[in-house]
């Protein structure tokens, strides 16, 4: 995606000298609102292991949301035609909000993108396409695996948040707890439609969390 | 290149010439001298020193030792807890208005230094004279661990801040609509030449300057103030990617500057021309590669949808394209 912008037309308040750090120079064409909020998602802070921890957190979020999308990518590019195919797609399209909510926060912030998005890109593709080949029941059981570490993950962020400074970190508490609901909705949707059913089960899952646990502990040094 | 290497070797011929000469001076009081210098560069601003040498708050010397630099003697001043502490300090922490901490006093001495960088070179050599022209004693290069490093990347800094300044007046410029935004290619051309502009006045001996960002114990600093430098051009170049781009594009222009920088030292053309026309032809060949890239990209969609329609027009053929 061209990620090309001018530092210019910023239609805000006339006279107001936009300064970089603080505004949104993404003129991606959506709903102005989402690029002029009264609030900014990441406290500003000028300690640095603070706006450290930041980063990282935020980087390793990116990371899951990007390989979550490209695990479905994987798995519409198998089952596209079939009977489950619109509802793959439904959650396809929550993932791609949330990376694309992601990416507004690191062009935002300056934060570094993980150097192994390539690597997740395949690799979360092939997943996704490989859980498919399986049927039906192993896309599901994918999602559900996937789900609990991503669900997990952010259970954990929110946890080391909270112990910090709730008050302080109130509107990125609240994303990621966003984000974890509607990774918890994908986990029990993937339960409804018999993902437990798939030979193997246990086994495919718990390979796909070490997998998943891997995957984000080197995203977040890497 | 050669000259690179001329360089590297002079300037480790120099830095071992003037690890020894200070070493000289300094050895016999070295501590002490840099303690007491220490002491008498707080006293000589703080007013009312003596009488506030009564028992600090503790929560003071937290304060008082979190505000120094990593520097060592420092970190001597702050372990000798049974020194008395000598600078203005009320219960809140706040220091006197006219209080100067050890690293704004070390950025004084650095930032003057670079006035005898063209007689002494970087060494400590011009830091020592600096300091005498601060009225402080030429030992106080004891403060600087370092030595010519802490000079070079203190330069480095201030260099990088000033284009970071620069860029965000610029940036301002463009938003209230006062000027046009330019295009990439010209912007990048332009911070690039910005920046090493800064190297003119000090041009003759940056040789020994790039050689000493080049000793071991200095590349981490060297290369995170180069890797800064590059962020900060491409953020105001409007660089907003999360993907891969953003390493390639920091990458190359990173090899970009480098390359210049090498082209530079040893040009002799009038204001440099030479340089600023390498410049160019680099950031033509990075933009022609990245429209290549761009093509070769295209052309492959192009080929693989081809390949898909064949593939799906064999499949309705032998009639395999049933709906599940």
């Amino acid at each position: 995606m061209h990620r090309f912008v001018r530092p210019q037309l910023m239609l805000r308040d006339s006279k107001q000298p936009l300064l970089p750090r603080a505004g949104h120079l993404c003129t991606n064409h959506k709903s102005v609102v989402s690029s002029v909020r009264g609030y900014v998602v990441l406290p500003p802070t000028s300690d640095e292991e603070e706006k450290a921890m930041l980063h990282r957190m935020m980087r390793v979020d990116h990371a899951g949301e990007y390989g979550a999308n490209r695990i479905y990518a994987g798995q519409m590019a198998v089952l596209g035609r079939t009977q489950i195919s619109p509802l793959i797609q439904e959650m396809w399209d929550q993932e791609k909000q949330h990376l694309r909510k992601f990416n507004e926060i690191l062009a935002e912030n300056r934060v570094r993108p993980t150097l192994l998005l390539p690597l997740w890109n395949i690799a979360g593709f092939a997943l996704g396409a490989g859980s498919a080949l399986l049927g039906k029941e192993g896309a599901m059981a994918c999602t559900v695996a996937v789900e609990e570490s991503i669900s997990e993950h952010y259970n954990s962020q929110i946890r080391t948040l909270m112990e910090k400074d709730p008050e302080k970190y109130t509107e990125l508490l609240q994303l990621i707890k966003e984000f974890r609901d509607d990774e918890m909705e994908h986990h029990d949707t993937g339960l409804e439609h018999d993902a437990e059913s798939v030979p193997g089960y246990q086994l495919m899952k718990a390979i796909i969390q070490v997998g998943c646990k891997a995957a984000i502990y080197i995203s977040e040094r890497l | 290149m050669a000259a690179l290497i001329r360089g590297l070797r002079a300037g480790r011929a120099l830095r071992g010439l003037g690890g020894v000469a200070v070493q000289g001076t300094v050895s016999l009081q070295c501590s002490n001298v840099r303690r007491g210098f220490h002491r008498a560069a707080l006293l000589r601003l703080a007013s009312d020193s003596k009488s506030d040498t009564s028992v600090p708050p503790p929560s003071y010397h937290e304060v008082h030792t979190a505000g120094e630099s990593s520097s060592s003697s420092a970190q001597g001043e702050s372990s000798e807890d049974a020194q008395p502490n000598t600078s203005f300090q009320d219960q809140s922490g706040e220091h006197g208005e006219d209080y100067e901490t050890e690293e704004q006093l070390q950025a004084r001495i650095l930032t003057a230094a670079l006035e005898f960088v063209p007689q002494h070179g970087w060494t400590v050599e011009a830091i020592a004279a600096a300091a005498e022209t601060l009225g402080l004693s030429s030992a106080s290069t004891g403060m600087f661990n370092n030595g010519a490093g802490d000079l070079v990347l203190h330069f480095v800094a201030q260099c990088n801040a000033q284009l970071a300044e620069t860029l965000a007046e610029q940036n301002n410029q463009v938003q209230l609509g006062q000027a046009e935004a330019k295009k990439t290619a010209e912007f990048l051309k332009d911070a690039v030449e910005t920046r090493l502009r800064m190297l003119i006045p000090y041009i003759d001996t940056w040789p020994q300057a790039m050689s000493i960002l080049l000793l071991p114990h200095n590349i981490p600093d060297s290369l995170k103030h180069l890797s800064t430098m590059v962020d900060d051009i491409w953020y105001y170049a409007g660089d907003r990617s999360t993907d891969v781009n953003w390493y390639t594009r920091r990458a190359a222009l990173t090899g970009i500057y480098n390359t210049t920088e090498l082209v530079m030292v040893q040009d002799s053309s009038p204001d440099f021309e030479e340089t600023w026309a390498f410049l160019d032809n680099r950031i033509k060949d990075v933009v022609n590669m990245a429209n290549t890239a761009k093509q070769v990209q295209a052309t492959g969609e192009a080929v693989v949808q081809g390949l898909m329609g064949a593939a799906i027009t064999l499949k309705n053929l032998t009639g395999m394209n049933q709906r599940r």
